[in-house]
C-alpha cells in the first residue's frame, strides 16, 4: 500500500495516536517498530472478575488470623477472645470462599469436577483441596467452639464434643494448610504465562501472605475493639506484630518490585498504579505503620490503622489481579520475556 | 503413535479456507461482523470459537528481498527471465501468511494448569479439552503461552483446537489439512512430519531462503520449556513477527520452588509473630 493512502486514512483512528500500520513487517516497516502482529496480544488474560481478588483476600485474612490463634496458644498466651473469634470466622470464610471461586466459573454446576483429580503441578487444583481440607478441620473445631458457647445446649453430646475434639493437635495441624491458603493466592497467579506475574514467581506466595497475615492480625485487633473484648496484652501484642508484619511486607513488595524489573510497570502506570501506590503503598502500609509508630494506642487510632491495612491488602490483590491483565495485553512485555533468560527456564537456580 | 501438524507458511496463499473448514466442521459460532482495520485479516487471532487463524503478514517493501517472504512464482518454476512489461515482482509488497493453531505442546502447560483433569492427552498424543468435564475455570487460558484458548462467554467452558479428535477416530484428516489448496497444512505422523520439515527447510536454503527454520522443534529451535509442540511451523522470519514467543515456558516449572519459598516465609513469619508474644 502506498503511504499517501496511510496518512489519508490516519486521520480517523484514535488508538494509534493518528498513526496508521498500512503493513505489517517489523524489519523492513520503518512505520512499525515493535515486535508483533499489529499490537494483538500474543497471550490470553486471564477473565477472572472481582470474586477472585476479593477471595484472596479473604484467603489471606484466614492465613492470619490462623497464624495467631495457632501461635497464642503454641506460646501458652491464648485469648479466649481470639480463639473464638478465629474459630468461627474460619468456618464462615471457608464457607465464603467456595461461594465467590463458584460464582466465577463458566459452568458453576459442575464446581464438584475440582474434585475428580489432585495434580500438584496446579495450584488450582491445590487451592481447591486446601480449602476443602482446612474448611472441614474449622468446622470441626468450630462445632467445639459452639459446644463450649452453648450453642449447642446442654446435655451430654455438647460436653462429649467440647471433650473429645483434640482441638490443640487440630489447630497446630490447620496451620499449614491455612498458611498454605494464604501464600498459594500468589503462587497461583505465578504459574501462568503473564510476564508481571511468572517473573515474579518466588516471592509472589510470600508476598501474598506477608500480606495476608497483616490483614488478618488487623482483623483480629479490628473485631476485638468493636466488640471491646480482649485481654490488654492481646491488643498489645496484635499491635506489634501488625508493626512486623507491615515491615517484612514492604520489604517483600520491594524485592518483588525489583525482581519484576521493567515487567512491573502495569503496577507504576494508570489506573492500577494509582491503586497500588495510592491504595497499598500510601493507604495501605506507609499510613497504618505511621499510625502504629505514633505515639500511645488508643481504641481509636487501632480501629483506623486495622481499616487501613484491610482496604490496602484487598487493593493490593486488585492490583496485581489487573496489573496481570495489562501485562499479558502488552505484546511487547510478553515478547521481551519470553526471549533469551527472562522467563523461568527449566534449569535455572532463581 | 503421536499426530500433529505441520504448517508450511511458505506456500500458504492466505485463502482461509482452513479458517472456514474448521468452523464448519466444528460447529463454531462465527465472532461477528468485527473488521479490525489492519489488514484483510479481520478475524486477528486464535479464541475459544476460532480454532484455525491465517495470519497477514505485509510487506511493502519495495526491493526485492531473499529474506522474510518467499518469492512463490520463483520458487515454483525457479523463473529466471524478466517478467512482461518489465514488471516488478516485489513492486506492491509481498504478503506472508501463516495458519495458526493450538501447538499441541509437548508438555502442555494449559493440561498442567487443569484442575479438573478435562485437559488430557489423547490416544493420538494430541492435547483435548473434555467438554463433558471443563468447569469453566478458565486457569488454562493465562497458562497457555501461545494464547490458544479463551472461555466462550456464553457457553462457559474454554474450548480449543481439538485435531480433529473425532475425525481422526474415523480414519480422516482434519477438517483444516483436507481443505489446504496448497498443502500448506500437512496432517500426520508427527515423526514423518519432523523429516518433511527437515528436508522441506533444506529445499529453502539452497534457494537462497536462508532464514528459514521449523518453529516447534526443540533441536532446531523454537521452544524452551515445553519440550515442543506437535504442531510445527516452517516460518521465514522471528517469530515474534507471526505473533509468536521466541522462547516460550512452561509456567508450572516453577510451582515447586514457589511452594519452598512460601513455606520458608510461612516459618519466618511464624517465628516473627510468635516472638511478639514475649513480653
Ligand atoms: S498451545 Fe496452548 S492450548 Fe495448545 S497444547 Fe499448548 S498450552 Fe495447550
Ligand atoms: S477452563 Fe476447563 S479446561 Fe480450562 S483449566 Fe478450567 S476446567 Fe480445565
Amino acid at each position: 500500500m502506498s503511504d499517501i493512502s496511510s496518512d489519508t486514512l490516519a486521520a480517523g483512528r484514535g488508538d494509534q495516536n493518528g498513526k496508521v500500520e498500512t503493513s505489517h513487517h517489523p524489519k523492513t516497516d520503518p512505520k512499525q517498530d515493535k515486535k508483533g502482529y499489529y499490537g494483538i496480544p500474543p497471550i490470553k488474560h486471564a477473565h477472572w472478575t472481582w470474586q477472585i481478588p476479593v477471595y484472596f483476600w479473604l484467603g489471606g485474612i484466614t492465613a492470619g488470623v490462623a497464624l495467631f490463634t495457632a501461635v497464642s496458644k503454641l506460646v501458652g498466651k491464648e485469648d479466649p477472645a481470639v480463639t473464638r473469634l478465629g474459630r468461627y470466622f474460619s468456618v464462615l470464610s471457608m464457607m465464603l470462599s467456595p461461594v465467590l471461586l463458584i460464582w466465577d466459573l463458566g459452568r458453576p454446576e459442575r464446581f464438584l469436577n475440582m474434585m475428580r483429580i489432585w495434580k500438584l503441578r496446579s495450584p488450582m487444583s491445590n487451592q481447591s483441596w486446601s480449602l476443602v481440607a482446612y474448611g472441614n478441620v474449622s468446622g470441626i473445631l468450630m462445632l467445639k467452639q459452639a459446644a463450649e458457647d452453648g450453642f449447642m445446649g446442654k446435655g451430654a453430646l455438647p460436653r462429649l464434643v467440647a471433650r473429645l475434639v483434640p482441638d490443640r493437635v487440630l489447630q497446630v495441624l490447620a496451620l499449614p494448610l491455612a498458611l498454605f491458603i494464604g501464600s498459594n493466592t500468589g503462587t497461583l497467579l505465578s504459574a501462568t504465562s503473564v510476564p508481571i506475574w511468572a517473573r515474579n514467581w518466588m516471592l509472589m506466595g510470600p508476598t501474598f501472605l506477608a500480606s495476608g497475615v497483616s490483614t488478618g492480625l488487623s482483623f483480629i485487633s479490628l473485631v476485638l475493639n468493636l466488640l471491646r473484648t480482649g485481654r490488654r496484652d492481646t491488643h498489645h501484642t496484635l499491635q506489634r506484630a501488625e508493626k512486623v508484619m507491615l515491615l517484612a511486607e514492604t520489604g517483600l513488595i520491594v524485592a518483588s518490585l525489583a525482581r519484576m524489573s521493567r515487567w512491573g510497570k502495569p503496577l507504576y502506570t494508570g489506573k492500577v498504579g494509582a491503586l497500588f501506590i495510592g491504595g497499598t503503598l500510601l493507604g495501605g502500609i506507609a499510613a497504618p505503620l505511621a499510625l502504629l509508630f505514633s505515639g500511645n494506642e488508643t481504641r481509636n487510632k487501632s480501629m483506623l490503622t486495622s481499616v487501613l491495612v484491610l482496604l490496602g491488602g484487598l487493593a493490593f490483590r486488585f492490583a496485581l489481579v489487573l496489573a496481570g491483565r495489562k501485562s499479558a495485553d502488552d505484546p511487547q512485555a510478553y515478547f521481551s520475556f519470553a526471549r533469551g533468560d527472562n522467563a523461568p527456564q527449566p534449569g535455572d537456580k532463581i | 503413535m503421536a499426530t500433529g501438524f505441520l504448517t508450511d507458511t511458505t506456500v500458504c496463499i492466505g485463502c482461509k479456507a482452513c479458517e472456514v473448514a474448521c468452523k464448519q466442521w466444528n460447529q463454531l459460532p462465527a465472532d461477528g461482523y468485527e473488521l479490525k482495520g489492519h489488514s484483510y485479516d479481520n478475524t486477528g487471532h486464535l479464541s475459544g470459537t476460532t480454532w484455525r487463524h491465517v495470519a497477514f503478514i505485509e510487506n511493502p517493501k519495495k526491493q526485492r528481498r531473499l529474506s522474510g517472504d518467499v518469492d512463490l512464482i520463483a520458487l515454483a518454476g525457479d523463473v529466471t527471465e524478466t517478467l512482461p512489461g518489465n514488471a516488478e515482482l516485489d513492486g506492491l509488497g509481498r504478503w506472508n501468511f501463516m495458519s495458526d493453531v493450538c501447538k499441541h505442546c509437548v508438555e502442555a502447560p494449559c493440561q498442567q494448569a487443569c484442575p479438573t483433569g478435562a485437559i488430557i492427552r489423547n490416544e493420538f498424543d494430541n492435547v483435548y479439552i473434555q467438554p463433558d468435564v471443563c468447569n469453566g475455570c478458565g486457569y488454562c487460558v493465562p497458562a497457555c503461552p501461545y494464547g490458544v484458548i479463551t472461555q466462550v462467554p456464553n457457553d462457559g467452558r474454554a474450548f480449543k483446537c481439538t485435531l480433529c479428535y473425532d475425525r481422526q477416530r474415523d480414519g480422516l484428516e482434519p477438517a483444516c489439512a483436507k481443505a489446504c489448496p496448497t498443502n500448506s497444512i500437512m496432517f500426520g505422523d508427527v515423526e514423518d512430519l519432523k523429516v518433511i520439515a527437515a528436508e522441506r527447510v533444506a529445499t529453502l536454503h539452497s534457494k537462497g531462503y536462508d532464514n528459514a527454520f521449523v518453529y516447534g522443534t526443540p533441536e532446531i529451535g523454537g521452544t524452551g520449556g515445553i519440550g515442543g509442540n506437535h504442531s510445527k511451523f516452517i516460518l521465514m522470519d522471528e517469530p515474534e513477527t507471526y505473533n509468536l514467543p521466541a522462547h516460550p515456558f512452561m509456567p508450572q516449572d516453577k510451582v515447586k520452588g514457589a511452594f519452598v519459598a512460601s513455606s520458608i516465609a510461612a516459618a519466618a513469619l511464624a517465628a516473627v509473630v510468635a516472638l511478639t508474644f514475649r513480653d
